[in-house]
């Protein structure tokens, strides 16, 4: 028989730990609802570039920049890879590290220069103990990414990009398609593909319709002076939307994994609990057979 | 938009609507200076700089520091897109002398290098110029 004791202390233990899962459930809850309304306020912003690229294209202005042109060979790429800084957030930060390391060793094959740039603490250790040398680590984007911070990496890129230090971008992170369902990718940033913004979370990146009629409009200093700048701020609000997605995907992967664990200990506990009262009962059984052989031998 | 000639105007950042606010006119500061904006400005897509955004109203004229972007004049409104939105006075003067320093050293061996040296030679400067 189970030393009842023992399964008592167990069943503490387990106790405590589901107390644990629910509160650590209930702080990715309320982190989820803050991350999902700051990705929420940012499609405003996409919403507008997009609608200037439309009225860009609209004018007959042929849209070309640096940033949207492969280069001619590929013989140098960069790699990003956005993880969470804590882990306990169940597939969330492997799927993201397996993805990214197929994808590079694929490349490898082809392509040896190029840097790796980690974003988060798990994917740092999990890509060093892969032996992937990481050239740039980033630790600072947590729940709630600056623009600021993101901005200064895209910069980077572009400048690296159009210097002709590098000729791809590939960015491996989880992107955030509903609140059921969120995916990793490894997506290719430069060259930039599209300068319409994919749809983002909170809402789709439809151009903010006017009335029905299309204004013409004139163009400070000129439609191409213009494109020039929108295509990186395009690029920096892409590469600034995967950082949202990626902490969006974050809370709700930790929600779930948090919520499952939660459920698993009161599945624990209860079992426990059977074990633990069967075996008091039988002890207590046992005792009063011994106290009635005891009176039956006296008697 | 009323008929009492204000103006909408919304500043949009990658992160939030940072302002939106009815106003008498906007002065924004453009690629080549600066450019005002009242009522029934014809719709316009510019190119902004580095500098003051003032809002003109009733209750005063409120300067912002806009860092670069784009301003779209539509029938509706007014809408700033910037990368940044803040008071001139939170400027951090070190970090902006700083920057300056390294974009001094950036190389520009293409035209596109050149381009965006310049370009962050100017909001550098501009920072500098305005941090208190």
């Amino acid at each position: 028989m189970a030393n009842i004791r023992q399964l008592d202390k167990r069943r503490k233990s387990v106790k405590n730990v589901r107390k644990i899962t629910r509160t650590m459930e209930l702080i990715a809850t309320a982190r989820f609802k803050k991350a999902m309304d700051r990705a929420a306020a940012a499609t405003d912003y996409t919403k507008r570039i997009t609608s200037i690229v439309q009225d860009i294209a609209n004018s007959g202005t042929d849209v070309s920049h640096a940033l949207l042109t492969a280069h001619d060979s590929v013989d140098a790429m960069d790699m990003l890879v956005l993880t969470a800084n804590r882990g306990l957030c169940g597939g969330y930060n492997g799927s993201v590290v397996r993805a990214a390391t197929v994808r590079r060793n694929e490349i490898k094959k082809e392509i040896e220069a190029g840097q790796t740039r980690v974003s988060g603490k798990r994917g740092i250790s999990a890509l060093r103990f892969a032996g992937v040398p990481i050239e740039k680590t980033y630790t600072e984007f947590d729940d709630q990414p600056s623009f600021a911070a993101v901005a200064k990496i895209a910069d980077e890129l572009i400048e690296r990009y159009i210097s002709g230090k590098i000729d791809r971008v590939d960015i491996a992170y989880t992107k955030f398609i509903s609140i059921s369902k969120q995916t990793v990718v490894v997506e290719t940033l430069l060259p930039f593909a599209s300068l319409a913004p994919a749809a983002s979370v909170g809402g789709s990146a439809e151009p903010a319709k006017a009335s029905g009629t299309r204004d013409i409009y004139e163009f400070l200093p000129s439609a191409s002076g213009i494109l020039e700048e929108v295509v990186p701020a395009s690029f920096r609000a892409r590469l600034f939307k995967c950082f949202l997605d990626a902490a969006v995907s974050e809370q709700i992967a930790r929600m779930i994994a948090m919520k499952s664990a939660t459920e698993n200990a009161g599945d624990i506990i209860k079992s426990l609990s059977r074990t633990y009262n069967r075996a008091r009962q039988s002890k207590i059984t046992q005792e009063i057979m011994e106290i009635i052989g005891g009176v039956e031998a006296l008697g | 938009m009323s008929t009492d000639n204000k103006v909408h105007c919304i500043v949009v950042t990658p992160e939030k609507t940072e302002l939106d606010t009815t106003c008498d006119s906007i002065v924004v500061p453009m690629f080549d200076g600066e450019l005002g904006i009242q009522f029934g400005r014809a719709p316009m897509v510019g190119r902004l700089g580095f500098g003051l955004m003032k809002i003109k109203s009733n209750s005063g004229v409120a300067e912002w520091f806009v860092d670069g972007g784009f301003v779209q004049v539509t029938r509706e409104g007014v809408y700033v897109l910037t990368d940044r939105l803040i008071k001139p006075d939170q400027i951090d003067r070190k970090e902006a002398e700083a920057d300056l320093d390294k974009a001094m050293m950036m190389v520009s061996n293409s035209p596109e290098s050149a381009a965006f040296k310049e370009r962050t030679l100017t909001q550098a400067r501009a920072r500098v110029r305005l941090a208190k």
